[in-house]
């Protein structure tokens, strides 16, 4: 192989060659005018450039927002949109599954015809608030931890890596960027809390045949049920959000909800155990819907020592709080790699 | 270059690397807000607690008559209690002690109100008991009914083992210590089960979980992620070690942060709970239980949290489903302490150092939970239930202090497995 | 030992170790990295022992997989990788005598510049004294003695490039890897590094430099590796190796209006060995001396007052690397 051929680029790359050619050459550096050998111009033109102003009309609001909503939402199902991680996509799809157990008993029930079966797993208004708030093991290990995952990255990321100033070098308001995200969070939650729930009340309709009467019948406590998934959701997603507002970590966000639902759980049941008091479930987020979910649908409630709309104003305090500090964070984000 | 003349020996060397790797983690902890804002939590947390507990130390608990003789039913001015002593009637005002050879000064009828306090000495089978009021041996009642439990002694208590649950049976011949002193027993109880509820719920799980998973998750995997870390993995330090050093440094803030928490703990209940002195020195076993098993769970949590953030970009996803277990775990600890499915946290062990502890310092706590329950053969006294919910009998099966040894000895196991596993994960970790 | 050098060039002193041992510094047989379908580094095989090499390539040609495959950061898919004659995969002790100075960015931006380089220091197994006393001194070495006690997170780009180095020096390393130490820093900052990296050379340190940009290595050492797509592409004196691949038969393409005219005006140019039209729009210029002609092209069309819509290399990927090797702009 001649040196010329070694040096094509389709040549193997062995290296020896090349070694040979200039190895042995002159490695010094003593003078350094040597080294800076002069890049002379040789003369040098300066090229018209034309910049024409776009003419176009801009999209109207909601259909930007709507396309912030469709790549957070899409990233659940396929590439190409928001890079929910991997592990995030995967423990959603296993708690969906998992909260659709009382609908899989409802079928199985069904085809038994067994009563005694219906009465544990069937739609009844205790059952209902169990599919939305029952705490073990719905509120611990599904709920709160999906919103835990989900918030975890969904701003903290984007001050991390600066990919905020993707949206905001854009037509798109701040309010309309943290209120996409919100929205998109919330409804990848509601999917698997609520669209659980739906399954759940259509499988009863199927396995037992019910009819409009029994539908109409049931409807309101439906109905309150979804209300109080909206506000758990809703409650989760705001905490949620404003840690993520808050911090630039990848795990302080989703820790910092867990620790407060069940922290403030943990407390508020100690001190009920303790001391017979259940003053401190005002500030747990998982009491307050809980409080306000069983009201509404009328079960039994377990907080007896105040009213319900105690927990309630406790819950539009709670969530002021969070959306406040989101607003404001959001509002004084500065647009960099922090 | 002098150094390289005097070479430290190699023991020397690994301490001041060590030394500058946790000092090093210890001063990064230090400068972030988030550090503190998650131990300001905790102590707040901790805080509201204990201001319910001074204020419940600092209640009048109602006396509570459980047999009813502080009542004067024929209102002739003696108790039913004192009259039934002397064997008048107690539903005719021209029958009272006050007409007997000699007369009797009527008693106040605050004296026939927990006027039967338990005293039982200590919690073994067989009789106990004494009537302290004698109204168990009066002539009205027969000797059937002097001997209601059937074991020969009249007015005593029976206590029966019953080898299957490990519990008591209390059988009273009736009218023996039925009338215990409510507020006494509540403040005890009241006491007893916030320093266990404190203990376990408050200070191992949730400070002992939370500060490691804010904390150590990150230890390794941010500073990877941040490409930090290159500049520590290109000196010459095994990754091992940068594990372990790191973890140490960690320990250093979260030791000292749980060590000064269960002090302040220490001694505000020392000297707010009831007691015959100023301080109660007899808690001091349970706190320092309290302290080895919070500081072992937070060495294994800060290992077990680490080494997840080494296996994975996304250990958090690991990480939160094991908070959530051990959460489920402490609550099935409470109600059941020797349930198999605890071998398989870290939370279940280091409880069993708390109840061990508790058996060791109160030896006493079965027996004023039985007798709380009891209440006289009137239903449960204030206090006692609480107290059975968070006091539960070490798990093991052995002996109080042979439990602890082994809890201790399988923490440390679980935290040099994680080590173990941790590190050898991050050594054939290839760092972008 | 290290002579208090900073802005300006002082004789070298006569004192330095030269490396003793037999065993290449930084030895590659048969190198591959690939990650997943991407092959990073394919079949490298180099050894580098004394003075000063720049390893040169565009972005992603692999200069930094080489880098962390030699600090054992990576492991290697195929081959084998030594540092002083050890595999430095698993084995942190030849690092006992390297200084590196990874590309990052991100620094402890809390800690002081003294704080920092004596916490690495200490890593070397020295006492907080020896420690604080060498962070000293190599902070001296790079300029930042009067800056010592202020915090990372407030020095420019190029304070934090030299504070990064002074901790890669702390322990008198005999093998200095610097990957892209003049990114991103002002003109003044780039004279002190590279003055700090010739230093370093003369006193015998084996010492690796990568960049992307010619003339900042051109202005260090003459001594280079090429690195493109992975591939070590050529090895030796910066000068002769631009002079071969200036000669390597290369084409243009250039669409314009009249590719006909244009041919004419072009052809006279020295550098022109061949012409050809694939259609009437299309020329295509092949040449032996692509740099020059290149550097020319604009003149000529200009001049002779031709449209041209596009100038294009249709051997893209040599035609790149020609770029760099021209002098980067072009």
């Amino acid at each position: 192989m001649s040196d010329e051929e070694r040096l094509q680029p389709e040549a193997p790359v062995t290296g020896q060659g090349r070694i040979d050619v200039a190895w042995g050459a002159n490695t010094g550096d003593e003078t350094e005018q040597e080294l800076s050998r002069a890049n002379t111009a040789q003369g040098g033109e300066v090229f018209e450039q034309h910049y024409t102003p776009w003419q176009g009309t801009l999209n109207p609001r909601w259909m930007r927002n709507w396309a912030i909503l469709r790549h957070h939402l899409l990233g659940i199902f396929r590439k190409g949109h928001r890079p929910w991680t991997m592990p995030t996509r995967i423990f959603i799809l296993i708690a969906f599954l998992a909260s659709l157990s009382d609908a899989g008993m409802t079928l199985l029930s069904g085809l038994v015809g067994s009563s005694e079966f219906h009465s544990l797993f069937g739609v009844s208004r205790d059952n209902l608030y169990g599919h939305v708030l029952g705490f073990f093991p719905r509120n611990v290990l599904y709920y709160p931890i999906i919103a835990a995952l989900l918030v975890g990255s969904v701003i903290s990321e984007d001050r991390e890596h600066g990919t905020s100033a993707l949206y905001f070098s854009r037509p798109v308001s701040r309010v309309d960027y943290v209120g996409m995200k919100f929205v998109s969070v919330s409804l990848i939650q509601a999917l698997v809390v609520l669209g659980s729930y739906i399954l759940y009340f259509l499988a009863e309709v199927v396995a037992y045949g019910r009819g409009w009467a029994w539908m109409v019948d049931v409807f309101p406590m439906f109905l309150a049920g979804f209300v109080a998934g909206l506000l758990l959701i809703f409650t989760y997603t705001s905490i949620g959000l404003s840690l993520s507002s808050v911090s630039t970590g990848r795990f302080f966000p989703g820790i910092g909800l867990l620790a407060i639902v069940f922290g403030s759980k943990t407390l508020a049941s100690i001190v009920k155990n303790l001391f017979g008091r259940e003053i401190l479930y005002l500030t747990s987020p998982y009491d307050c819907v809980a409080h306000v979910g069983q009201a509404i649908i009328g079960t039994q409630t377990t907080y007896d020592q105040y009213s319900w709309t105690y927990s309630l104003l406790a819950l539009v305090v709670m969530n002021a709080l969070a959306l406040y500090v989101l607003a404001s964070r959001v509002a004084s984000m500065e647009v960099t790699r922090e | 270059m002098s150094r390289k003349n005097d070479l430290p020996s190699l023991w020397s060397g690994l301490d001041r690397k060590a030394m500058a790797v946790a000092e090093f983690t210890l001063r990064q902890q230090r400068k972030r807000l988030s550090t503190w804002v998650v131990l300001l939590v905790g102590i707040a947390a901790m805080g509201v607690l204990t201001m319910f507990y001074i204020d419940s130390m600092t209640r009048d608990y109602e006396a509570v008559d459980n047999d009813g003789d502080s009542y004067d039913w024929d209102g002739d001015g003696y108790p039913n209690g004192q009259e039934r002593l002397y064997g008048t009637d107690i539903l005719d005002v021209d029958s009272h002690p006050g007409l007997l050879d000699p007369p009797v000064l009527p008693d106040d009828a605050s004296v026939w109100i927990n006027e039967d306090d338990f005293d039982w000495a200590a919690l073994e089978e067989g009789s106990v008991g004494y009537d302290d009021n004698g109204d168990c041996d009066v002539e009205e009642r027969t000797d059937s009914q002097k001997d209601a439990n059937g074991n020969g002694i009249p007015c005593d208590i029976q206590l029966t083992l019953n080898r299957y649950s490990d519990s008591y049976s209390v059988r009273s011949d009736g009218n023996v210590d039925e009338d215990p002193d409510d507020e006494a027993y509540a403040l005890e109880a009241i006491h007893r089960s916030f320093v266990l509820a404190i203990g376990k719920l408050g200070v191992v799980f949730l400070i002992g979980i939370f500060v490691p998973l804010f904390m150590a998750t990150g230890l390794i995997r941010q500073e990877m992620t941040s490409g930090t870390m290159h500049f520590m993995l290109a000196k010459p330090i095994a990754r091992s070690e940068v594990f372990l050093y790191r973890i140490l440094g960690f320990l250093a803030i979260a030791w000292t942060y749980v060590t000064l928490l269960i002090v302040l703990l220490a001694i505000v209940t020392g000297f707010a709970g009831p007691s015959d002195g100023i301080f109660r020195f007899a808690d001091l076993g349970v706190w320092l239980s309290v302290w080895l098993a919070a500081l072992l769970a937070i060495m294994v949590y800060s290992m077990l949290f680490c080494m997840l953030g080494v296996l994975w970009k996304h250990g958090m996803v690991l990480a939160l489903p094991i908070a959530a277990w051990e959460l489920g775990m402490i609550l099935t600890t409470l109600g059941a302490p020797d349930a198999a499915i605890l071998r398989f946290s870290v939370i279940g062990w280091a409880m069993n150092i708390v109840d061990a502890g508790a058996a060791l310092a109160w030896a006493d706590l079965p027996l004023l939970i039985q007798m709380g329950m009891w209440g006289g053969g009137y239903g449960p006294l204030e206090g006692a239930e609480a107290l059975n919910t968070f006091a539960s009998t070490p798990g093991l099966n052995l002996s109080a202090l042979a439990t602890m040894t082994v809890s201790g000895l399988v923490l440390v196991g679980q935290a040099a497995i994680c080590w173990f596993l941790g590190s050898t994960l991050f050594k054939s970790k290839e760092i972008e | 030992m290290i002579p208090d050098v900073t802005q300006q060039g002082r004789p070298p002193s006569t004192d330095s170790p030269a490396p003793t041992q037999n065993v290449p510094v930084v030895y590659f047989q048969g190198v591959s990295k690939s990650y997943g379908r991407i092959h990073a580094l394919s079949n490298i095989t180099l050894a580098l022992s004394g003075g000063v090499t720049g390893l040169l390539g565009m972005n992603g040609a692999g200069k930094s997989t080489l880098f962390k495959l030699l600090m054992g950061k990576l492991r290697p898919s195929a081959g084998e990788v030594k540092l002083f004659g050890t595999d430095p995969w698993k084995n942190p002790a030849p690092y006992a005598k390297v200084g590196f100075v990874p590309e990052h960015e991100k620094m402890h931006d809390w800690m002081t510049a003294l704080d920092f380089v004596s916490t690495f220091a200490r890593l070397h197994g020295m006492t907080r004294k020896e420690a604080e006393a060498e962070a000293l001194r190599v902070l001296e070495f790079v300029g930042l003695s009067d800056v010592a006690n202020k915090e990372i997170g407030r020095f420019s780009k190029g304070m934090r490039q030299r504070t990064k180095i002074a901790h890669a020096l702390v322990n008198d390393p005999e093998l200095i890897i610097l990957d892209e130490p003049l990114q991103g820093c002002d003109p003044l900052a780039r004279t002190t590094i590279m003055n700090v990296i010739r230093e370093l050379g003369k006193m015998g340190r084996t010492v690796l430099v990568s960049s992307h940009i010619l003339n900042e290595i051109e202005r260090i050492t003459e001594q280079i590796v090429i690195l493109h797509h992975g591939k070590l592409v050529a090895l030796g004196n910066l000068h002769a190796i631009r002079e071969r691949l200036d000669q390597i038969p290369h084409t243009i393409r250039i669409v314009g209006e009249d590719a006909r005219s244009m041919a004419k005006d072009i052809l006279d140019h020295p550098a022109v060995y061949g012409l050809s039209f694939p259609n009437d729009t299309e020329l295509l210029i092949q040449t032996y001396h692509f740099g020059q002609l290149h550097a020319e092209l604009p003149r000529l069309i200009v001049e002779n007052n031709h449209r041209v819509s596009l100038i294009d290399n249709p051997d893209d990927d040599l035609e790149s690397l020609l770029n760099y090797l021209a002098g980067g702009s072009a």
